[in-house]
């Protein structure tokens, strides 16, 4: 445990942010005061409510598979009941900031679910709630003093923690958003002169961009003079997506490339008459083999098959 | 014009006028104006122009370029402009500039080879 804490990046939040989140909540030096106050009280009750909480987060399915080694549940039990302890330390200062990112980011590493990281907050305060209420019976004012800034100070970290849950999530997302993005749009070189864009997936107008500017690129790059763009994988064309593909081939055709379209399916070519696309400044032919076939002559190659070792059965290209 | 901006070199029958730097419009005023005389003058059968320098071509531009192929090919010879750099062709076609009715290709090797020896390409069949 110990060792995989270190592994995780250090996360921090600018100080100007910590002191805005601390106003917000209107968490002040009182708060820590009161908070300070307690440190006697709460060290005194701390195994009990460590126990109760433990009792609770054993008693469902959920939240008991993730302390199903032994040793685990100790190690973290003893975490807990330090963090408990440290609520009434004051002291709340960066260095609190960095640890509860972390313990937030170890939380949302093993999946642990918002929902019981939420519930588990809330049956702390309850238990401590209830502890305040029996300890300062003559005393409902101090009690709910200590209440009110104790409460402030959980929510504080409930935010830090779950700000984490959040960036990571969004981290994963970034990263899957540009893996998508390189592997969206290759251009493969099928000939010498001869380049295969095969599209798949929904064309906006920033993945157009990019496919014409890499497909431009590759023609220079391979001294490609035909190019066959496959639009079998496009689920659907509308005026727009018609006219990022006019675009590209005119790209293409500026530099001297001959682009050839091919796999538009019989429903995706009923559209566009219906919506009056024009295509007539592209070649179009029906499916990948004849674009290929197309692009091959256009180049002067002829492909020949051998049917055997001993006789050739000389074929040329349609 | 001042000539150095884009000197016409003759090959055999081809006409190569290899631009050298930005081109003002008068510039390119004065070198379809040479071309097409050029083109007469030399009987030639083909013109190159190449435009790899050029990191903008505009409207204009690319009209006097049209101009030139149309002019040309009324004289009996062919245009084909090369040397269109990936980033002028994007901006071209997001201005909607094309040169309709105009050979182009990769660069001046290609442009031979398309003159030259007969490689079964066509274009403007669109």
């Amino acid at each position: 445990m110990e060792n995989k804490e270190t592994l995780l990046p250090e996360k921090s939040i600018p100080s100007s942010e910590v002191s805005l989140r601390k106003a917000f909540l209107e968490f002040t030096d009182d708060d820590v005061a009161v908070l300070e106050s307690v440190n006697e009280a709460a060290t005194h009750y701390a195994d009990s409510v460590i126990d109760d909480f433990y009792k609770h987060l054993l008693s469902f399915d959920e939240t008991r598979s993730f302390f199903a080694d032994p040793a685990v549940l100790s190690h973290v039990r003893n975490m807990q009941k330090a963090y408990f302890k440290r609520l009434t330390q004051g002291n709340y200062d960066a260095e609190y900031v960095a640890d509860r990112i972390k313990i937030g980011r170890i939380h949302e590493r093993i999946g642990l679910p918002v929902k019981s990281y939420f519930g588990m907050y809330c049956f702390y305060l309850r238990a401590v709630l209830k502890r305040l209420r029996d300890e300062y019976k003559e005393m409902p004012e101090k009690a709910y003093n200590i209440f009110d800034s104790l409460m402030k100070l959980t929510f504080f970290d409930i935010g830090l923690a779950i700000d984490t849950y959040i960036e990571s999530r969004e981290e994963t997302i970034q990263g899957q958003e540009e893996a998508i993005r390189e592997l969206s749009t290759p251009v493969l070189l099928l000939r010498p002169g001869l380049l295969l864009l095969p599209i798949i997936g929904l064309i906006d107008t920033r993945r157009a961009r990019q496919l014409t500017e890499q497909l431009l690129r590759s023609v220079r790059a391979n001294r490609a003079m035909v190019v066959v763009i496959d639009v079998t994988g496009v689920p659907s064309v509308d005026t727009k997506v018609a006219n990022h593909l006019v675009q590209t081939v005119e790209a293409a055709g500026l530099m001297g490339a001959v682009s050839i379209v091919t796999g538009i399916a019989p429903d995706i070519a009923q559209t566009m008459v219906r919506l009056g696309i024009d295509l007539r400044r592209i070649r179009t032919v029906g499916d990948l083999q004849s674009g290929i076939e197309e692009a091959e002559r256009l180049l002067g190659y002829s492909v020949v098959k051998n049917s055997d070792a001993t006789s050739r059965c000389g074929k040329d290209g349609p | 014009m001042n000539r150095s901006r884009a000197p016409i070199l003759k090959l055999g029958d081809t006409l190569i006028a290899s631009v050298q730097e930005a081109l003002m419009d008068a510039d390119l005023v004065g070198l379809r104006d040479e071309l097409v005389a050029e083109v007469k003058t030399y009987r030639a059968t083909s013109v190159i122009i190449d435009v790899t320098v050029l990191d903008v071509l505009d409207s204009f531009a690319a009209r006097t370029l049209r101009h030139i192929a149309q002019m040309t090919q009324l004289l009996g010879a062919r245009t084909v402009v090369v040397g269109i750099q990936p980033d002028v062709a994007f901006a071209m076609v997001q201005l909607g500039l094309t040169l309709e009715g105009t050979e182009t290709a990769l660069d001046l090797e290609d442009a031979l080879s398309l003159l030259n020896i007969k490689i079964g390409r066509e274009r403007g069949a669109h």
